[in-house]
């Protein structure tokens, strides 16, 4: 490798970009549109559930316990019930997704310290909503106040996102799941473009070896893919409120090594497509899909069958969310990450490897 | 220089170029000369040590092109076909690019590029963009970034495809100067006139080599063996000829049938061809070709019925320009071409060829002026109108996957023919065309260049159309491939068809009768080729590019 010939690339392939506004404003807004698109739409959150209380006592403590479920943001009291069959009509209907049965003496039992069962119906078409609103409804009527207290009352606390916002969740996600799209893809474009025009074989044409026609491609989209994810982060901790708790330069060394994977992907996609549509679907197929869905990005990956928990470690984004969410939610520092780090770093190596070998020097 | 050694390339199964024992001296200018398809390319990689020989050895300038590959592309310049270039970059900027690759100093940089920018006449482009230059402009630069290192061996493929002829001769030029000063050049190419420039040449005929020597060497094999017959009824001729007389190929001239002698020892006197009045003609590189052809001319009879063309009519543009924002793609064309005349639009690659066919087709607006067919401005009636064209684009667009018959099936629903009428026309566009021999379950991704042109041209005349455009139709295709289509399509323009061709193979505008040349979208002069010699002041057997220089440096038509 001689430095000057890669410095000749680098100016190259510099060049170009600069002169070519829409890929540069693309490189920015999409990254950006994703972000906001995710960050709003993934919504996990429960809020404003429509409920309904069929209340037969009557009593001062039965209208406390309504009008406690009526006082947050997670339910709107919509409707009180003269009749269990009515109530039901309106859960069947989807006019309510919740309900609170109070039976008659409520408050009797109460005053006497024995059982006081009240019931709670969810709609569970919604299993996401109704898990988490029905733990609310729970947590609310336990926490309802009575004079003789049980033995045992279980304390629990969320830790990292104590109010338990899919945004905090969901955003540092985003992190990986964002590089995984675009950088490999604009590194892909950039190479089978010139397998196209066929420039690349004027290259090879010429003294330059492959590592070094790699490394004139590597560094400037490195460049781009590092502006970008600093520029994401910022945005989606500030505009989403996500609290960023680690070390921010110890987030930064661990993208600057997830940024050269992304490009490494697609280095290795450009070394097998020959044609911008072509090097276009695969990226997409090898980057963009697994990461959504294995990334844990989503879907936590602990729930998923053993084999696909396997799969899943094939993808770079796995590690990165972990190291994202690690240092951004809980603060973790090196120690607790050195594993998911080094593993990046390897896959990272490996596929530099694979993929200078099939763009080695001859044509075919 | 260069010196293959029984080198031959495989790709899967196939043979690309095979048997290859080949000595280049130093500073000598050799031609490798070949259709499309015929191995040039893979031939040149193999010197450029870009491609590894699949048996046999290379060594190129002492070095071994496997071992030494390095070594190799550090001392030659390698001109691929095509543009290639960095188009968001400056003149400038892409000659420090390739002298950056090669760590040329900055005082060598500065002084080659100013002589080699001088030479090629780029010096005053020298911050324009390469994408905003011309096709001949672009060509000459990406000459220039391969010499800048003055390396002792130039390997050059088709580097005058596409070009203008202007431009063309300048880099023809620029060659023998560096060849005079001791720079060995290799060139491919598909032009016979540029394979009679070269010292030596090698044929190529489908990966084959068929001959290699001086040029004069290789015509003077096959003289004697080439006649013609100067005829104003040519098709007749060509028709009598192929019914009493085997030749191996026949070229339809409008003014001369030409035809290559089919049998191999040396001929004598004959006195049938005496009675037809036939002549010796000249021989070319091209005639070479036809005689290493395994196959021969098909008998002109062969052919189906003609279609039938209900009502012929001419086509007309009077003024017609086509605009794309500010840039005039078609500026202030008029002709008119009768039914019965084939009529060849040359010009080089952006002239405005394809733009004005697609302007007369009614696929594209026209921006002022009109066009008629049979009378009928396409603009008004573009239905109805599109009913009475054939169009065969370049690249002949059929579809890869699909087989023989279900593209002309296709093809016909496309023109409104179903059931009985479908079925009698696949037939018979079938038998015109000579598709006969090839069955209808074959995909067109296994067929050759020259069976998928005349799939292209069967698929076009289903409809019995009274207009037929050919855009660029003879690309890939070998000599005596193309010599078929060419009687082919006479044989249609005598059905009554107009057939409006465009092609930037300057010397296969021979065939047609009128000819239109185009430049920067203007029609500069319109003619038989006679009528354009006397136009141009040019001498009674120029070639079709002499003619077109000679247009071009008449008053009025000098470049803006």
């Amino acid at each position: 490798m001689k430095p000057a010939r890669v410095i000749t690339l680098i100016g190259k392939e510099g060049r170009e970009l600069i002169r070519d506004p829409i890929t540069l404003g693309l490189c920015a807004v999409m990254p950006l549109i994703m972000l906001f698109l995710f960050g709003y739409a993934v919504n996990l959150d429960v809020e404003n559930v429509a409920m309904g209380v069929y209340d037969e006592d009557r009593t001062p403590a039965s209208r406390d316990l309504t009008e406690r479920f009526a006082a947050t943001d997670y339910f709107d009291l919509r409707r009180t019930f003269g009749s269990l069959g009515e109530l039901e009509k309106a859960m069947q209907q989807g006019e309510i997704r919740l309900a609170l049965i109070v039976p008659r003496n409520f408050h009797r039992h109460l005053l006497e310290g024995a059982p006081a069962p009240t019931q709670i119906l969810v709609d569970g078409s919604y299993p996401a909503i109704a898990a988490l609103a029905g733990a609310y409804a729970e947590a609310i009527v336990s926490a309802f106040p009575r004079p003789r207290p049980s033995a045992i009352q279980p304390q629990v606390r969320v830790w990292y996102n104590p109010s338990m916002r899919s945004s905090h969740y969901i955003v540092p996600g985003l992190f990986a799941v964002i590089l995984m799209a675009f950088p490999p893809l604009l590194t892909a474009l950039a190479i089978v473009r010139e397998k196209e025009t066929g420039t690349i074989s004027q290259i090879f044409a010429s003294p330059a070896t492959s590592a070094e026609f790699v490394a004139g491609k590597l560094v400037p989209y490195g460049v781009v893919a590092f502006f970008e994810i600093v520029m994401v982060v910022a945005i989606g901790t500030l505009w989403f409120d996500v609290p960023f708790r680690g070390s921010v330069l110890l987030f930064l060394a661990a993208a600057m090594i997830y940024v050269l994977t992304t490009v490494a992907i697609g280095l290795l996609v450009s070394a097998v497509t020959s044609t911008q549509l072509s090097a276009m679907l695969l990226a997409l197929v090898v980057t963009l899909m697994p990461s959504f869905l294995f990334s844990g990005f989503l879907f936590p990956v602990f729930t998923m069958p053993l084999a696909l928990q396997i799969y899943s470690q094939l993808f770079p984004a796995t590690y990165f969310t972990e190291i994202s969410r690690g240092i951004v939610l809980k603060g973790a520092g090196i120690d607790s990450l050195a594993l998911p780090v080094s593993l990046l770093f390897l896959y990272t190596l490996v596929i530099f490897a694979i993929a200078t070998r099939r763009l080695r020097q001859k044509v075919a | 220089m260069i010196d293959l050694r029984r080198a031959g390339r495989r790709y899967g199964e196939h043979w690309a170029v095979r048997d290859i024992d080949l000595t280049i001296q130093r500073g000598e200018m050799f031609g490798i000369v070949g259709t499309d398809g015929a191995g040039k390319t893979t031939l040149l990689q193999l010197c450029a040590a870009l491609l590894d020989p699949t048996e046999g050895r290379c060594t190129v300038l002492g070095y071994d092109t496997v071992r030494e590959s390095k070594a190799v592309t550090s001392r030659i310049g390698y001109m691929s076909q095509g543009f290639t270039l960095y188009d968001r970059l400056s003149v400038a900027e892409n000659l420090r690019f390739s002298a950056g690759l090669r760590n040329l100093s900055a005082r060598e940089f500065t002084d080659r590029s100013q002589r080699l920018l001088d030479m090629a006449g780029l010096r005053e482009f020298e911050s324009r963009l390469a994408g905003k230059l011309s096709g001949g402009m672009r060509k000459k630069l990406a000459l220039c970034l391969n010499l800048i290192h003055e390396p002792d061996l130039l390997i050059l493929d088709e580097p005058g495809l596409g070009v203008d002829p202007l431009s063309r001769r300048e880099l023809w030029r620029m060659l023998e100067a560096f060849r005079e000063r001791g720079v060995t050049v290799v060139v491919a190419s598909s032009y016979m006139d540029e394979a009679e420039r070269c010292d030596r040449v090698l044929l190529l005929q489908m990966g084959h080599p068929i001959g290699t020597d001086r040029p004069e060497a290789l015509r003077l094999a096959v003289a004697g063996r080439v006649y013609e017959i100067v005829t104003n009824d040519p098709t007749r001729v060509a028709g009598e000829l192929s019914s009493r007389y085997s030749a191996q190929g026949i070229q339809v001239l409008p003014d001369r049938v030409r035809f290559q002698h089919g049998s191999t020892e040396a001929p004598g006197p004959d006195p049938r061809l005496d009675s037809m009045g036939a002549r010796t003609a000249d021989a070319t590189l091209e005639d070479l070709f036809v005689f290493h052809s395994n196959e021969h001319a098909e008998p002109f009879a062969a052919w189906g019925e003609l279609p039938n063309v209900e009502t012929p009519g001419a086509i007309e543009a009077d003024d017609v320009s086509v605009t794309f924002g500010g840039f005039r793609a078609v500026d202030h064309v008029s002709l008119v071409a009768e039914p019965g005349t084939l009529l060849a639009l040359l010009g080089p690659n952006g002239a405005g060829k394809t733009t004005l066919i697609r302007a007369l087709c009614g696929l594209q607006p026209i921006s002022s002026g009109e066009a008629r067919i049979a009378g009928t401005p396409v603009t008004t009636a573009a239905t109805s109108v599109r009913q009475r064209i054939g169009y065969m684009s370049q690249r002949f667009s059929l579809y890869p996957d699909l087989t023989v018959g279900e593209n002309m099936e296709f093809f016909a629903a496309a023109y409104g023919l179903t059931g009985s009428a479908s079925e009698s026309a696949i037939f018979r566009a079938r038998a015109l065309t000579g598709l006969e021999p090839v069955a209808p379950g074959t995909r067109v991704e296994a067929m050759s260049g020259a069976t998928r042109q005349r799939l292209a041209l069967a698929c076009s005349v289903l409809h019995e159309p009274a207009v037929l455009f050919l855009d660029e139709p003879t690309s890939g295709v070998d000599p005596l491939s193309r010599f078929r289509f060419w009687q082919l399509i006479r044989a249609l323009a005598s059905a009554g068809m107009v057939i409006v061709v465009t092609t930037h193979y300057l010397e296969e505008a021979r065939y047609c009768d009128r000819i239109g040349l185009m430049d920067r979208g203007r029609l500069i002069a319109l003619g038989s080729l006679p009528e354009l010699r006397r136009q141009t002041a040019s001498g009674d057997t120029d070639s079709v590019e002499t003619v077109f220089l000679n247009a071009l440096r008449r008053p009025g038509v000098a470049p803006s």
